[in-house]
């Protein structure tokens, strides 16, 4: 893994699991396919990251966890945003859009606005 | 760990799915697993890492469950609490009344013997200075040096430790006038601020060359207080402010900061350099710093880091051994280095001191027995829950659940009390202060934050003594099944508790009691003893001027005492009387030559009174042999002095004195004749053997004696008050400027007595709350006793028993538990007794007398507290009583 794609994961993985839970309760693998599938491979997500990201959640208070069955009949811990986590995820997602659209505007000026 | 297992299961589960996932997609199982691998990244460090969070969290949650049920079961408590008010009243204030003791003694002691003075850096480094002396009675150690003592020491210990001498504060006027405020003043050297690590929080200290001994520099250090009381802590204009102490105006260049008050219980109020507060040069012989008869300075050292102490102790001794140090006979003195605290010695506790130690005492045995009946009221308690704790039980609820319940309970009730009892504290500690050291000013509020955490840390642990008790009997398995068979089985090993109970109260109350009656047997032991004076018909009056006048002053003795006959027409005066100085007041004393050898080879010095002719009939002092002095002051006459039994065994012994002869100051002086032997009378304290005393008379003294003429005047008792208020109006006119000073000898033997009288009523007062408590104790056992039992009363009457069998039997039961108590503790207070016997006057703490009447109060208390129930058991209804089967 390079540092260029270290620096874009380190910020936006908490965003991104929030984001995936927020369609539901779901597993830690579900959250990584989520993830996985949604970026088509344009950056990697270290699972084991993931797994950690959520535990952090959890102490934070963002997600609660419980252990259910999966699609396949297997025992698996389930994981699911709570108020706060639903709260955080709406920070985020405004500041992760402010910072996007930032970028954006830098991207798309023209050389004209900036003499 | 069942959080490991999760982890793992866990990150089994992702393992499992995504090669499952990989496989489907067309990959082999170990291109998948690869494949998986390289996916999760490392996965011990991720396993570690989730590992940490999830104790964190295990951890958070475990505390939050515990402060949960803790809660719940404070919320129970509250209100099972509230649902018997009366109860919990009266368990609350039993409790209060032994925390708030304890509150209150703690305050006390806690500033005596265990804190260092407030404000001072690193104490513990510090040693107060002490050397045995040889007194009369024996070698103690003592506190006081004079200036050369000091500076041998101070030099010897150079290097190693510095040192600061300063005088104890006295209370001195500042201003002038009847009404003046006073100050306590200090006279200290210029190290001692820097050597205690004080700085000045407005202004500076005092150099070392403003505290030179040969000049004065007017100039003064206030404290915090001082500032703020006296100047509003007006830090403008302080510096620089003029104050006047004992008529001497003094500059005020720095203020003390807040907290600091000095080295002494009492709290210094003003600092000055030792010559500005003792005089240049003294009316004595020498100034104070070669004068070995001014000794009373403390001297404190502070240790340098890693000196020797004690070679530092033996060098010291060796400085006060030395020849031209001190006083002549000191040759045998001993240095001892002490805490800063005077309290922890290696001096003897003053009385009061000694006193209130053992009182620290009596407040715990209080507590223990206030702690006795809340067990008490609360096993009541229990046994009307008993439903509610066996419904609990059998919902499944555990036992160490329903204990910490119960104890919870309890401890809620004491932490209740300890409100009211730090209230009763900080009163009972002021009162405490005032009653045992009337004369120490001190400096903080008797409540603090020590003893507010003093208060809540005995009132847990009482709460948590008194509520597990009661607790783990309530939660015994043979309670449920003693609750199946119905209330009147199970309940003998209950009432053993509650006779243990009883048996504990009563030995305390016995201790107590033994106490306080020991206290008032020395009390009035000490009061028969003929100290030679009518203590309770005397009273005393002078005067002081604020300012210095030699004619004036020199004329007064005379004046005063031409106003015998005014003096003596005051209504209730029996006689008038004078005196160069009342007793206890101060010590003159003179060098002496008797016309025998007896006291050679030691220094002939002697202790003397100046007296009016008919001094001894009006103080109540006997002549034993001879005559007192000629009344004609007009008359010229030849020398006479007058000597004590003392005086006459020591210089005379076995011959009878009168018309020997005396030669006062030197050899050659005229012969001043021995006419009359009179009582040997209290000296200092009615503690010790009596000084031997010559009596010279006030008109034709033998030699210039000390004659500052106070008036006696003898009355009775009830004259007194009335009879010094109209003394000093006559003074007032007469000397105008003057302020007349008046006590009496009850008032200059208050302190003497003071402590057993203090043990007298501390003794009492807590022995009968004891003694009350135990009562209700007594009262309320038998009553539950007799309560249980009332089936089998009506059974007996029924069978034909009598009913004063039955309420000699009931009457016979409850004492015989008492008789326990009264004998166990009648043998705790004989092996205790000696905490107390030095202290007690006239009277062993052993007295079979004492224990004789404490034992028939505490019986004589018991019968009537078992009386009422046994009455009401002799007249249980044996139909009643055969229905309820």
């Amino acid at each position: 893994m390079t540092s260029r794609e270290l620096d874009l994961l380190q910020g936006t993985l908490d965003v991104l699991v929030l984001r995936a839970l927020s369609w539901g309760t779901m597993h830690g693998y579900a959250v990584a396919r989520f993830i996985r599938s949604g970026s088509d491979g344009t950056f990697k997500v270290l699972d084991g990251a993931l797994y950690t990201a959520l535990h952090r959640m959890e102490e934070r208070g963002w997600v609660e966890s419980e252990w259910g069955t999966s699609e396949k009949k297997k025992r698996a811990k389930f994981y699911r945003l709570t108020s706060a986590g639903r709260r955080a995820l709406r920070a985020e997602t405004d500041t992760w859009n402010d910072y996007v659209a930032a970028v954006a505007r830098v991207m798309t000026a023209t050389l004209e606005a900036a003499t | 760990m069942s959080a490991h297992r999760d982890i793992d299961a866990e990150l089994r589960f992702h393992f499992e799915a995504r090669i499952e996932e990989l496989v489907a997609q067309g990959m082999s199982h170990d291109e998948a697993r690869a494949r998986a691998n390289a996916e999760f990244g490392d996965v011990d460090a991720t396993r570690r890492s989730l590992r940490e969070i999830d104790s964190r969290i295990a951890r958070r949650r475990n505390r939050a469950e515990v402060l949960d049920g803790m809660l719940q079961d404070v919320r129970y408590a509250a209100r099972s609490l509230w649902r018997t008010p009366a109860v919990s009243i009266t368990i609350i204030l039993t409790l209060a009344l032994g925390l708030g003791v304890n509150a209150a003694m703690f305050s006390l002691l806690d500033v005596i013997f265990l804190r260092p003075p407030a404000g001072v850096v690193r104490p513990a480094e510090l040693r107060r200075v002490w050397s045995e002396r040889t007194f009369r009675d024996g070698t103690r150690f003592w506190p006081g040096f004079d200036f050369s003592q000091f500076s041998a020491v101070a030099r010897q210990l150079e290097g190693q430790a510095d040192l600061i001498v300063y005088g104890v504060p006295s209370q001195r006027k500042l201003g002038h006038g009847e009404t003046a405020p006073k100050a306590s003043v200090a006279a200290a050297s210029a190290t001692y601020f820097s050597v205690l690590g004080v700085k000045p929080q407005l202004g500076r200290f005092y150099t070392t060359d403003e505290d030179r001994v040969e000049t004065l520099t007017p100039v003064a250090v206030v404290s915090d207080a001082f500032w703020k009381r006296e100047f509003g802590g007006d830090a403008a204009t302080v510096i620089g402010r003029q104050i006047t102490i004992d008529d001497q105006r003094l500059t005020v260049i720095g203020v003390a900061p807040a907290g600091f008050s000095g080295t002494e219980l009492t709290a210094t109020d003003v600092w000055l350099p030792m010559t500005t507060s003792l005089g240049p040069r003294a009316s004595l012989r020498k100034p104070w710093w070669q004068n070995p008869n001014i000794n009373g300075f403390q001297v404190v050292l502070r240790l340098h880091p890693g000196a020797p102490e004690s070679e530092l102790a033996q060098r010291a001794t060796a400085a006060l051994r030395r020849k031209g140090i001190g006083w002549a006979q000191d040759t045998a003195t001993v240095a001892a280095f002490g805490s800063i605290i005077a309290a922890r010695g290696p001096g003897t506790l003053k009385a009061e001191t000694a006193v209130a130690t053992r009182l620290g005492g009596v407040a715990l045995i209080v507590l223990v027995i206030a702690c006795a009946n809340v067990i008490n009221l609360l096993l009541a308690r229990a046994v009307k829950r008993r439903k509610e704790i066996a419904v609990r039980l059998a919902l499944g609820i555990s036992r160490a659940r329903l204990i910490r319940m119960l104890v919870i309970e309890s401890v809620l009730l004491s932490l209740l009390a300890t409100v009211a009892a730090i209230l009763a504290g900080q009163w009972g500690g002021a009162l405490l202060r005032v009653l045992l050291m009337p004369e120490v000013r001190f400096a903080a509020s008797p409540l603090d934050g020590r003893v507010f955490a003093f208060s809540l840390a005995l009132a847990i642990a009482a709460g948590a003594l008194a509520g597990l008790v009661p607790a783990l009997q309530s939660a015994s398995p043979e309670l449920t099944s003693a609750l199946k068979a119905g209330s009147r089985d199970g309940v003998s090993h209950r009432s053993r508790l509650r006779n243990a109970l009883i048996v504990c109260q009563a030995a305390l109350s016995v201790m107590l009691l033994i106490g306080a009656v020991l206290f008032v047997r020395s009390l009035h032991n000490v009061k028969q003893v003929d100290i030679g004076y009518a203590v309770d018909r005397l009273a005393f009056a002078t005067i002081r001027f604020d300012t210095r006048d030699s004619a004036r002053d020199a004329a007064l003795g005379a004046r005063i005492r031409a106003l015998a006959p005014r003096l003596a027409s005051i209504p209730g005066v029996q006689a008038v009387g004078f005196t160069g100085m009342r007793p206890k007041f101060g010590i003159s004393w003179t060098d002496f030559f008797p016309d025998v050898d007896t006291v050679a080879g030691k220094k002939p010095s002697g202790f003397y009174t100046a007296v009016s002719p008919n001094y001894f009939s009006v103080v109540g002092t006997r002549l034993i042999r001879g005559r007192t002095f000629d009344p004609d002051p007009m008359r010229s006459l030849p020398p006479t002095v007058i000597v004590d039994q003392a005086m006459a065994e020591r210089v005379w012994p076995n011959t009878d004195p009168i018309g020997h002869c005396v030669h006062f100051d030197s050899p050659n002086a005229p012969c001043a004749t021995v006419i009359g032997v009179v009582q040997t009378n209290l000296f200092q304290s009615v503690n010790e053997k009596p000084e031997p005393r010559f009596y010279v008379s006030l008109d034709h003294p033998p030699f210039k004696a000390h004659d500052e003429s106070e008036i006696v005047l003898r009355a009775p008792a009830d004259r007194l008050v009335a009879l010094q208020k109209s003394v000093a109006e006559l003074l007032r006119a007469e000397f105008p400027g003057a302020i007349p000073i008046t006590t009496t000898m009850s008032a200059v033997m208050e302190p003497e007595y003071r402590p057993w009288q203090l043990g007298a009523t501390l003794f009492s007062l807590f022995g009968g709350l004891a003694l009350l408590v135990a009562g209700i104790g007594i009262f309320s056992t038998v009553s539950y006793a007799v309560s249980q039992r009332t089936h089998e009363f009506g059974v007996r009457v029924a069978l034909g028993a009598r009913a004063s069998d039955v309420l000699g039997q009931v009457l016979g039961e409850g004492l015989r538990v008492v008789a326990v108590g009264v004998v166990t503790g009648i043998i705790m207070a004989y092996l205790s007794g000696r905490l107390l016997a030095s202290l007690l006057y006239g009277i062993a703490p052993t007295d079979p007398l004492t224990m004789l009447i404490v034992a028939v109060i505490l019986m004589g208390i018991a019968a009537i507290a078992a009386l009422l129930p046994a009455w009401r058991a002799s007249r249980a209804d044996p139909v009643a009583a055969l229905r309820t089967d």
